[in-house]
């Protein structure tokens, strides 16, 4: 199938992780440009390295979430010339409830959602501008089903989710739609650690029997953000192999 | 600029107005029928057409009647306190709004060239 895309820049949120930059190798080979953010020289090195052939065909923005002059700063960079968002970002607290740092609890919060609450702002105006914009957020199975320990993470994945599908149900009759997509066990990034830890023995829960891979979630996303995609708005997608539909 | 002309074909363009009459007295949602999402667009568009900083709250006077209450509360002069949180709009305007808030939302197009000129002049 070939998809079609309305318009073509791509800023991509927590872009230095192993699937944006999956994401960016496909969505350059599909003719779109990625711009994506990083927090710290590494985060800079990285996408270098990952996306070294593809020289002038992407850009990347400082962005450091809790940090309002770095946001300032993107849009300084990138104008309002923006027709699709995907956000990776997210940052991770593991801590029983009864046993967090309550300084780390609230900086997690401000850092995770109201920080996002603001970049949906920012970014939803600009796309009202052109009655046109997409945005795919990236949440996890463990907003539907954390295990102890990912209360904070689950509890900042579904307000998140929430902020996103409010916008789509806001924005949507001015061609601004949103979606969440749900991935479960990942074999790439913290997913593939997490799963080295476990031995893997835990994708015997999972029906299909393995982990999804980048590339399927990139291809995904990549979908998501196609004219064929423009009916999905305003809901959360899961994508863990059947994980969370059973028990 | 005229800022009431160009308000005008804002207006016309986004809440599709093609023949009804805009006067700088015309009330936004209770005379067009503007509803919270063309007042965001409007925003937007005033924000890109005029290159000011636009507060959505501000602009649209989203808290007058809390800021009323408020000096009420605190025993202040109200159209004094409300200049105060809304400095482009002059006293004689917020003892208008005062006198006809019952009647529902009094956000005006004149509220609008205030904002715009007051802001466009760097205050």
């Amino acid at each position: 199938m070939s998809l079609h895309f309305s318009g073509n820049r791509a800023l991509i949120l927590g872009g230095t992780c192993e699937l944006a930059l999956t994401l960016a190798h496909s969505m350059i080979e599909s003719d779109l440009f990625p711009l994506l953010t990083y927090r710290d020289d590494k985060g800079l090195n990285a996408i270098r390295e990952a996306l070294r052939p593809f020289h002038e065909k992407y850009e990347t923005c400082y962005l450091n979430f809790g940090d309002r002059d770095s946001l300032d700063s993107i849009f300084t960079q990138i104008g309002d010339d923006l027709n699709f968002l995907v956000d990776f970002a997210q940052g991770n607290y593991e801590s029983l409830i009864a046993g967090a740092d309550e300084d780390r609890v609230y900086s997690y919060f401000m850092e995770n959602i109201s920080f996002r609450a603001e970049i949906l702002k920012r970014v939803g105006r600009a796309m009202l501008k052109k009655r046109k914009g997409r945005l795919v957020f990236i949440s996890s199975a463990a907003a539907a089903r954390p295990n102890p320990g990912q209360g904070f993470y689950a509890a900042a994945k579904l307000a998140s989710e929430a902020l996103y599908r409010n916008m789509g149900l806001e924005l949507g009759e001015r061609g601004v739609t949103t979606v969440v997509l749900r991935p479960g066990y990942i074999e790439a990034g913290r997913g593939r650690i997490y799963l080295q830890k476990q031995d893997w023995n835990i994708l015997e829960m999972v029906p299909i029997k393995r982990a999804i891979t980048g590339e399927e979630i990139a291809q995904t996303i990549l979908f998501l953000l196609s004219d064929s995609a423009a009916g999905i708005n305003a809901t959360e997608i899961s994508m863990d192999g059947g994980l969370t539909s059973g028990k | 600029m005229d800022v009431f002309a160009e308000l005008k074909k804002i207006l016309v363009e986004l809440l599709d107005l093609e023949d009804r009459e805009i006067t700088p007295e015309t009330l936004l949602i209770q005379d067009l029928g503007a509803e919270s999402i063309d007042l965001l667009e409007l925003a937007v568009t005033i924000n890109s057409r005029f290159r000011i900083t636009v507060k959505d709250d501000e602009i649209f006077l989203t808290r007058f009647r809390l800021y009323s209450t408020e000096a009420q509360q605190q025993g202040k002069d109200t159209v004094h306190y409300i200049g105060g949180k809304y400095p482009f709009l002059g006293e004689e305007r917020i003892a208008e709004i005062m006198a006809h808030i019952k009647e529902g939302p009094q956000l005006k197009i004149k509220d609008l060239i205030s904002y715009v000129t007051y802001w466009s002049q760097g205050v």
